[in-house]
């Protein structure tokens, strides 16, 4: 990632510019993938920024980013009437410059989506704002630059306006609500950490956040997990009981994967984090026009928020109890997890939904048996793993949970059903004529 | 939800509640020491105080941290229930850019040096006498460098003249847009028989704002743990380093038990406070600090901890007072019976970074009061310590020799402050000792102190390094309740155990290792 992130500020940073050649040097793409790049360390460096408020932001700003390049480019669908409460953008004069337009909706809505972030963040990003400007100012008239800076923040305005009334636009204490009332039973969420924030399960009330493209929070439901028993024999036992003994007999490969999609907020760019950076990199292979990765980053934004709103929905509607709970109690009370387990409910599992969806929608994009290198964490000193397809990438995501032994496998296996179901809804989304 | 029956957590079920230990008043002192550490972006972090008698009257003398401010050492001329300082117009100590300072008798000569820590070129100043110094880096051929650096800890290793220091480097700051994962390499100066060995790059480096040299597993050899900032490392964890002799430095692995540990890392402080003979550490943090409790103590011990920070309420999460929810920014942590009750009590020392939305703004400081069982109750406000300004460095110290532990905080872009403790108007005695050891290592650094009263026994390492920006360097004192004489014992760096004597309460007592103790 810094290596990455170098490069762009390098581009942003150029020297001795030819007065006349200014749109040919500096694309749409490159000044999304520029914001991009450094929105994937925000996330990193932003409490506020657990997986779910990751996800909305990347909706947002893939829809930002979209309206935009639909607008200056004429070619493109506009997605309001399409996505829940999106009104009509605000209509554009024509000649804009694509680039600098984009330039102006970014810094716009990022500075307003990772406001959060501390000084250093909010140092970088003033540093990009200060730099691309320069960089797509430089040479070209300062009517249009104006013109086309104005246009793109009227869009990012927009944006902004409709993504405050979704339910999540205010995070208070991380996430972590004041007051919560656990369920009562063996079967359901107790705390599992000696964290006191996490006493109370994160974010509660997120699968009522208003949808981006599915139609409400329950449009992909979920049957119930298998039924709470502690007896032997029982299908919820032997779900444990298989955590257990995977953990027991873990191999340096399942160990491997358990760590390359833990994830974690605050030590990664989060799962959604992860996914955005696997699209960046092929999309910088595939050298994407600036159409088709604007229409990629607001597909792939849009299925991750949706996605982590509909299995927050089912996370909270079942209440599902840990493994690391249930182990504890009933198989071996000395039991540790390789993973930190995350402070929520277990059914069904968040990286599993996310990662179906993701897949579908990497796969819409880049097409079937898309084999490539993920590099995601090379910078943390993970190598990259290669996957054959999306799909076989989301599948490990899905089961390196398992390994981590933080969660059953119902909640993988079906986690990953719900996923490609709510992409279905961003797949459905027309935007290229 | 559906009727399903309920259950309300609340914070505070957990802990265990018990007793209200007695709290003892703090008095603002009023016309002190004027200082602030000051600056933006290199100077977010660090801004502690070194607490040291350089003047011979047994009373700490004050060096504070200043940042783009000179930093500057007063004298204490304090007397029992008065505070006084007289700032010390001293060219040598008025050092620009520094971000904290330990003190220790480097070259063992019976006059406290200070080890100055810089961004840019570090500083050893030799201590000459009624608080002169002299700078020191080409006399003892330690090699300042040229780095953020922002972490300290010294020990003796065997048979060196000279300690060994760990100084832990922050942030690249050439990389000011894009600084996440431009940690620069921590350095160890091993100590030599004239002065220091060229420093060895401590690798991998985590972006370190604590050290301490600590004998954990009370084998004689003490380790160096490091605390490290997880906002900017990429990899990085929590570290524990072998440091044997004649041998590079090492990092504990997992198959050795450490565990990885991943935190913004601020400070560390250590106490044995269950009395089983081995140091328990706290680790400040943001949102959520950690009590560390070996998990199996013994002399095969693994360097496995559980953090008990929540069940004994010591998490110190967010703000107690002042109606600002958020979560909490954690810097200088120590361990100190303010209240005299034979119990090692816990400041913390808080504040944002620096605008940073997610977290609190007044962020008041912690005064937490350990109960009888172990679990400790938060005096902040009661106390009278509970500020809201944005503290980082702090030292709780006998400013005015009456017994009563004093309070100094450094703040950041803010005056520092200074409390005077007036006891808990309840009686509370005390003892202070300071073990002195011919040279090498006058001052005992990595032994111990055993007190003994009642059949219950206190325990304190003699470190130097941890806390957040600064440390001291005196006499140790312990809270005795009510008992009127105590029975005290230096266990020596080597290993070897003095004799139990018997001393009087209400006094400082120098602890010869081939003398009798005297006053």
């Amino acid at each position: 990632m810094f290596q990455r992130f170098v490069a762009i500020l390098l581009l942003c940073a150029g020297l001795a510019l030819p007065g006349s050649a200014r749109a040919a040097e500096v694309s749409a793409a490159e000044v999304m993938t520029g914001w991009y790049r450094l929105i994937l360390e925000l996330v990193r460096h932003t409490p506020t920024y657990s997986p779910p408020v990751a996800a909305r932001a990347f909706g947002y700003l893939g829809v930002t980013v979209w309206e935009v390049e639909a607008a200056t480019s004429g070619r493109g669908d506009t997605l309001a009437g399409q996505l829940n409460g999106l009104s009509p953008r605000p209509e554009l004069s024509a000649g804009l410059d694509p680039a600098i337009a984009m330039q102006g909706a970014m810094a716009r809505a990022v500075p307003y989506f990772f406001g959060n972030t501390g000084p250093t963040g909010q140092r970088a990003m003033a540093a990009m704002d200060k730099r691309l400007t320069e960089r797509l100012g430089a040479g070209s008239d300062a009517t249009l630059v104006a013109e086309s800076l104005a246009a793109g923040q009227r869009i990012a305005d927009h944006i902004i306006a409709w993504s405050e009334s979704d339910g999540g636009a205010k995070v208070e204490n991380m996430g972590f609500p004041e007051t919560y009332v656990l369920t009562a039973g063996p079967a359901h969420w107790v705390p599992t950490s000696a964290i006191v924030q996490q006493q109370k399960p994160l974010l509660p009330d997120w699968g009522r956040n208003r949808p981006f493209a599915m139609p409400e929070g329950n449009a992909c439901p979920l049957p119930a997990p298998p039924a709470y028993s502690e007896a032997p024999g029982s299908a919820f036992h032997a779900e444990a009981q298989e955590v257990y003994d995977t953990s027991r007999s873990l191999t340096p490969e399942q160990l491997a994967i358990a760590r390359f999609w833990s994830d974690d907020p605050m030590l990664s760019p989060t799962p959604p984090g992860h996914w955005l950076t696997i699209l960046l990199d092929q999309a910088e292979a595939a050298n994407l026009s600036d159409d088709r990765l604007a229409e990629a980053l607001a597909r792939l934004g849009i299925g991750m928020g949706d996605a982590f709103i509909g299995c927050w929905h089912s996370k909270f509607e079942f209440d599902l109890v840990r493994p690391v709970t249930y182990i504890r109690r009933v198989i071996d009370p000395t039991w540790e997890p390789q993973l930190i387990t995350p402070p929520f409910p277990e059914y069904p599992s968040g990286h599993s939904t996310l990662s179906g969806a993701a897949a579908e929608v990497m796969t819409a994009i880049f097409g079937e048996d898309h084999a490539f290198d993920d590099s995601t964490h090379e910078d943390d000193g993970l190598p990259a793993r290669h996957f054959a397809d999306f799909r076989a990438a989301a599948q490990e995501a899905a089961v390196s949970r398992l390994y981590g032994g933080i969660h059953f496998r119902a909640a993988i296996e079906r986690g990953l059903a719900q996923g490609a179901c709510i992409a279905g809804h961003a797949n459905a989304l027309r935007m290229r004529q | 939800m559906t009727a399903r029956a309920l259950l309300v957590l609340t914070l505070g079920t957990l802990p265990a509640q018990a007793e209200t230990p007695a709290v003892p008043r703090f008095e603002a002192f009023i016309g002190g020491p004027e200082h602030s550490f000051t600056g933006e972006w290199q100077y977010m972090v660090g801004g502690g105080v070194a607490a040291f008698d350089c003047s011979g009257d047994g009373r700490p003398e004050l060096f504070m941290a200043g940042g783009t401010t000179p930093a500057s050492l007063w004298r204490n001329d304090s007397t029992p229930g008065k505070l006084a300082f007289t700032p010390l117009d001293r060219a040598e100590t008025a050092l620009d850019g520094v971000t904290g300072a330990w003190p220790l008798d480097i070259d063992s000569d019976g006059i406290t040096d200070l080890a100055v820590l810089r961004v840019g070129e570090n500083h050893l100043l030799r201590g000459l006498g009624d608080c002169r110094f002299e700078p020191a880096n080409a006399l003892w051929g330690f090699d300042g460098g040229d780095a953020w650096s922002t972490a300290f800890a010294a020990t003796w290793e065997a048979g060196s003249a000279f300690p060994t220091l760990a100084i832990g480097n922050y942030i690249d700051r050439a990389e000011e847009a894009f600084p996440w994962g431009s940690c620069t390499d921590n350095w160890l100066h091993r100590g030599t028989a004239t002065g220091f060995a060229p420093p060895l790059a401590l690798t991998p480096s985590y972006c370190s704002l604590s050290m301490l040299f600590t004998d954990w597993n009370r084998s004689g050899r003490p380790s160096l743990r490091v605390s490290n900032d997880r906002e900017y490392y990429k990899g990085g964890q929590e570290q524990l380093w072998h440091l044997d002799p004649g041998a590079s430095p090492r990092l504990y692995t997992p198959d050795e038990g450490w565990q990885r540990l991943r935190i913004w890392g601020m400070g560390i402080a250590g106490s044995d406070l269950d009395g089983d003979g081995y140091p328990e550490f706290y680790l400040t943090s943001m949102a959520d600090n950690k009590l560390q409790v070996l998990a199996q103590p013994g002399p095969e011990a693994l360097p496995r901890y559980r953090d008990d920070a929540f069940p004994r309420g010591a998490h110190a999460q967010r703000p107690y007072t002042g109606g600002d929810v958020r979560p909490s920014t954690a810097w200088h942590p120590e361990f100190a019976d303010v209240n005299n009750d034979g119990r090692a009590d816990l400041f913390v020392a808080k504040g944002n970074v620096s605008a940073m939305p997610d977290f609190a703004a007044d962020d008041p400081n912690n005064l937490l009061l350990q109960r009888a069982d172990g679990t400790f109750y938060e005096a902040g406000a009661e106390a009278g310590v509970a500020s809201m300004k944005v503290a980082r460095g702090g030292a709780v110290t006998d400013l005015d020799g009456d017994g009563w532990l004093d309070l100094v905080v450094v703040n950041r872009n803010a005056p520092v402050e200074i409390w005077r403790n007036t006891g808990t108007g309840a009686p509370g005695t005390w003892i202070a000792l300071r073990p002195e050891q011919p040279a090498p290592n006058r001052d005992a650094v990595n032994g111990w102190v055993e007190v003994r009263t009642e059949g219950k026994t206190q325990r304190q390492e003699i470190t130097v390094g941890g806390g957040h920006g600064g440390g001291q360097l005196g006499p140790r004192h312990f809270g005795l309740g009510t008992a009127s004489e105590a029975e005290v014992r230096v266990i020596w760096p080597d290993g070897t155990a003095g004799d139990w004597m018997t001393l009087t309460a209400g006094q400082v007592w120098r602890l010869p290792r081939d003398a009798p103790p005297s006053r």
